[in-house]
């Protein structure tokens, strides 16, 4: 991971890991809760941990007028309810809110973004900003082309002089995969991939970023990383919510859409990828996208056979009732939206050749949890008797990603005593435990590598479009046989369709409870 | 946070420490509790050690502030710590262990994550073998950092032994009570005995905040050439309270740290002067002068050795850099003025840290940190020439 400034000798040996050229970060969607609960806490947080410079500044833009008063004020009573510090000192946020500003800006109105040009202008020269700018574009996704084509239009996706212009867009980036590549050769008319920062804030986590520092700085993992010593992976995606007032959004989407082909295939290629051959981002994704390409594609047998879909009936979370899918806002009542889905991948390599892996991601599932399990062969000779064999699983390396991030090893041991019982224990890695550090929010981490230049953490667009790839005949052989989705099928608070645990025996196999 | 203690007879001045009876007494303070029902219960804890951590005090009454301060610590850092209280004045000699585990639970049915402590009390000609005691007790494969909570006595035995254990020492320059020659003595330690060269300064800890905010103007490529041409430096300080004339260590720190990273040397034969309550010395940069100014001002409550205030000046007052902590020590104002041109000010927390989480931040590093080293001998060779004035 790139960046640094290393002419300045003052820089060296400091604690602070890494601070940031001057710019401005021009928020679209500034009136939406991401601006509110993530967006505008993370950059405050950024500025009190004095990880960008003095000469900074945020410009939000939105539809609906207010002045920069307004939406200072707006953005103080966020800070107070959504980050941390739960209080803001008066002296240090008016120092903070001097680089605050908002400007109403009609997505689709050309004259609205020369107004935008001129107040970034008049920032360059009161604040020092150079005329570098993030523009992060957190509206609906259907304007994200249109807002980008103005930006093009209005000079304002080109850097002056020295300075750099980079745009995050939010996920989801596309529908299917006909959308994705329209964007993409839409927003490459007026941007360079080098400028475009496609987010997706799982990559944020520290778990997540671990899993590269846990694969290839540990020596004894690797060689065990592969078809030889893996028996299967499970990885689990599951949320305790339901669809939170966005079941508009929601019956469009469904589960696939909404996580599977973002975040979850994210966390899966950097379990499936190669070692890369440096840290720099472009040999990270280089990585990333070749092992996303050997995922094996799905035929509509492969999807009837090695896929199970899913929608949550009425059921209860944590002992509260809690109504079905079908009975919620602005869901209709015989949706045929998925609420939960699990896919059988395989990576047609050498590494992985005939290895599944199991993936899971749902709505209202029994615990929030992201993990992903790695389970490894049986032991090779059953040399404490079949018997006492059989009570044993094999071993299992779990990776927790949220909540409680950390990893476990479960290994057999002999229980105490005269004769040989074996059990199984837990060699356990908590990131609370053995750090003790609040872990940081993942927005802060990935709007910093926006501003550091360091995309790393982002997805390219060759891997979004495969995102869709592999999904498409899923939900093309889904929306096939709408009709016979037996809707709902898994009682809120389960674990899912029972469907999806009798996969698992036939193979064999069975779900771990997380 | 939970702490339970078990005190056993596991040592006396005749026969020394029986670390087997206190690892046995450990390890049995680690079996899980038992539910209503009398059986193991399911959230048992889990034992954690990042570090062995090392402490020496002087005084039996600074136990029970180590305890609290070990408290905060095992939050973040998990290790096992060994306290030796040595008592240099006893005539008798004296040798006592306790253990005890340090717990604290995530939540309600959670596990416990617990470290762990042994507390030796030692007095008298015991202090001469004292450190055979502490080896075998050190968690092997962890690293081990000595906290030398006193005024390290570099010719002392019992320092040399277990620094000589350690993989890095840990002081604290803000209580030296001689500043000046204090701190030359530590600039030759670090030269001339590479085994002590892995120090961590909690005094210097307190200045990453200050650091952090300088060097930040320079990130900015536009002020960059302004660096290159700083005339002025002024460090206003509180004295310290134990030698008010002399100049705080943090302020010699400050000092060494922006000589060390830009080149300014001690003209030869350099002299100091002392006017009213400020100390002047010239340094010179690529041949240009270069004046300091140590500004020494008692009239803050609670800041005994504390900077209070950083201004660099550039060329004729072109452009002028300033970092400095409010009355109330809650918050750094800095400013940037470029002539005419502009203006930048920002005032952000100062986050006021406990000595526990200082102490636990300097247990996360491990690397020899060459910029201390060598601001610690630019700062010496400022102090020289200060006091041959």
């Amino acid at each position: 991971m790139s960046v640094a400034t290393i002419e300045n000798p003052l820089r060296a040996g400091l604690r602070m890991e890494r601070t940031a050229e001057p710019c401005t970060v021009v928020i679209f969607g500034a009136s939406g809760d991401l601006t509110k609960r993530k967006l505008v806490p993370a950059l405050y947080r950024l500025v009190q941990e004095r990880l960008v410079p003095a000469e900074f500044g945020i410009v939000g833009v939105a539809r609906s007028p207010m002045s920069n008063e307004e939406f200072r004020t707006k953005m103080k009573d966020a800070i107070v309810q959504f980050s941390e510090a739960k209080r803001v000192d008066d002296e240090v946020w008016n120092s903070f809110a001097q680089g605050l500003y908002y400007l109403p800006v009609d997505i689709g109105t050309a004259d609205d973004y020369r107004k935008l040009s001129e107040l970034l202008d008049q920032i360059d020269r009161e604040r020092g900003t150079q005329g570098n700018r993030v523009f992060y574009l957190s509206t609906s996704p259907t304007l994200y082309a249109e807002a980008v084509k103005q930006l093009g239009e209005a000079g304002l996706a080109k850097a002056k002089d020295k300075g750099w212009v980079r745009v995050i867009i939010e996920k989801p980036f596309g529908t299917d995969l006909q959308s994705a590549q329209e964007l993409n050769q839409h927003i490459h008319q007026y941007l360079d991939e080098s400028q475009i920062y496609r987010i997706d804030h799982y990559l944020g986590k520290e778990t997540v970023q671990n899993l590269l520092v846990f694969r290839f700085a540990n020596g004894i993992y690797e060689p065990l990383w592969n078809r030889q010593y893996i028996d299967h992976v499970q990885l689990t995606n599951a949320e305790t919510v339901g669809v939170e007032g966005r079941g508009g959004y929601y019956e469009k989407a469904g589960v696939v859409r909404d996580m599977l082909q973002n975040h979850v295939f994210q966390v899966l290629s950097l379990v499936a990828m190669e070692p890369p051959a440096s840290l720099n981002s472009e040999a990270v994704r280089d990585e990333k996208i070749k092992a996303m390409t050997a995922v094996r594609p799905f035929t509509p047998e492969r999807v009837r056979n090695e896929c199970v879909r899913g929608q949550y009936g009425a059921g209860s979370i944590a002992g509260k009732p809690v109504p079905g899918y079908r009975e919620e806002e602005g869901v209709a009542p015989d949706s045929a939206t998925e609420t939960y889905s699990m896919l059988t991948m395989y990576f047609d390599n050498w590494r992985w050749s005939g290895v599944p892996f199991y993936i899971r991601s749902g709505k209202r599932l029994a615990k929030r949890v992201t993990e992903i399990a790695i389970q490894f062969k049986d032991a090779p000779h059953k040399l404490f008797g079949a018997d006492m064999m059989e009570q044993m699983t094999p071993n299992q390396l779990i990776i927790r990603v949220q909540p409680d991030e950390g990893i476990t090893m479960r290994v057999a041991a002999k229980v105490p005593g005269q004769v040989t019982r074996i059990r199984d224990v837990n060699m356990d890695f908590r990131y609370g435990a053995s750090f003790g550090v609040q872990l940081a929010e993942a927005y802060e981490r990935l709007l910093l590598d926006c501003i550091l230049g360091d995309p790393t953490l982002y997805a390219r667009t060759d891997m979004t479009e495969r995102g869709w790839e592999i999904v498409m005949p899923v939900l093309a052989e889904w929306a096939r046989t709408k009709a016979e989705a037996p809707f709902p099928n898994y009682e809120a608070g389960s674990w899912g369709p029972q469907a999806s645990h009798e996969l698992l025996e036939q193979h064999g196999r069975r779900w771990r409870r997380p | 946070m939970e702490t339970q203690t078990h005190e056993i007879a596991a040592g006396s001045a005749a026969k020394g420490i029986d670390v087997g009876k206190l690892e046995k007494e450990l390890a049995a303070m680690w079996q899980p509790s038992e539910d209503a029902e009398g059986k193991p219960a399911e959230s048992g804890v889990t034992r954690v050690c990042v570090l062995n951590l090392v402490v020496y005090a002087a005084h039996h009454e600074d136990r029970a502030e180590i305890d609290a301060l070990l408290d905060e610590v095992s939050e973040q850092t998990p290790s096992r710590a060994l306290i030796l209280i040595a008592d240099r004045e006893a005539e008798s000699g004296k040798l006592e262990a306790y253990v005890s585990t340090r717990c604290q639970a995530s939540g309600k049915g959670a596990k416990q994550v617990c470290g762990e402590q042994v507390t030796i009390e030692a007095s008298g000609p015991v202090l001469e073998s004292v450190s055979s005691a502490i080896e075998p007790l050190l968690v092997p494969d962890v690293p081990v950092f000595l906290w030398w909570k006193d005024i390290p006595h570099y010719d002392d035995k019992l320092f040399n032994r277990l620094a000589g254990m350690a993989d890095r020492i840990v002081i604290d320059s803000l209580a030296f009570d001689h500043p000046h020659s204090d701190l030359l003595r530590l600039a030759e330690i670090l030269r001339d005995q590479p085994q002590f060269m892995r120090v961590s300064d909690l005094n210097w800890g307190r200045l990453t905040s200050w650091r952090s905010l300088l060097a930040s103007f320079w990130d900015v490529a536009d002020y960059r050439p302004h660096l290159e041409k700083i005339s002025s430096v002024v460090v206003e300080y509180d004295p310290p309270d134990v030698a008010p004339d002399e100049i705080a260590p943090q302020a010699s720190l400050m000092l060494g740290w922006l000589a060390s990273r830009l080149g300014w040397e001690v003209e030869p034969g350099g002299v100091a002067r002392r006017e009213g309550n400020a100390i002047h010395i010239r340094l010179s940069v690529g041949g240009q002068p270069l004046e300091v100014e140590f500004r020494a001002r008692d009239d803050r409550q609670g800041s005994d050795g504390l900077i209070a205030s950083v201004t660099l000046t550039a060329g004729d007052g072109d452009a002028e850099f300033y970092v400095a902590v409010n009355q109330e020590w809650t918050k750094l104002e800095t400013a940037a003025r470029v002539g005419d041109m502009r203006a930048i000010d920002r005032v952000v927390s100062y986050e006021q840290k406990t000595e526990g989480q200082r102490l636990s931040r300097e247990l996360s590093l491990t690397m020899r940190d060459r910029i201390y080293e060598s601001t610690i001998a630019t700062a010496a060779g400022m102090l020289q020439a200060i006091t041959r004035s």
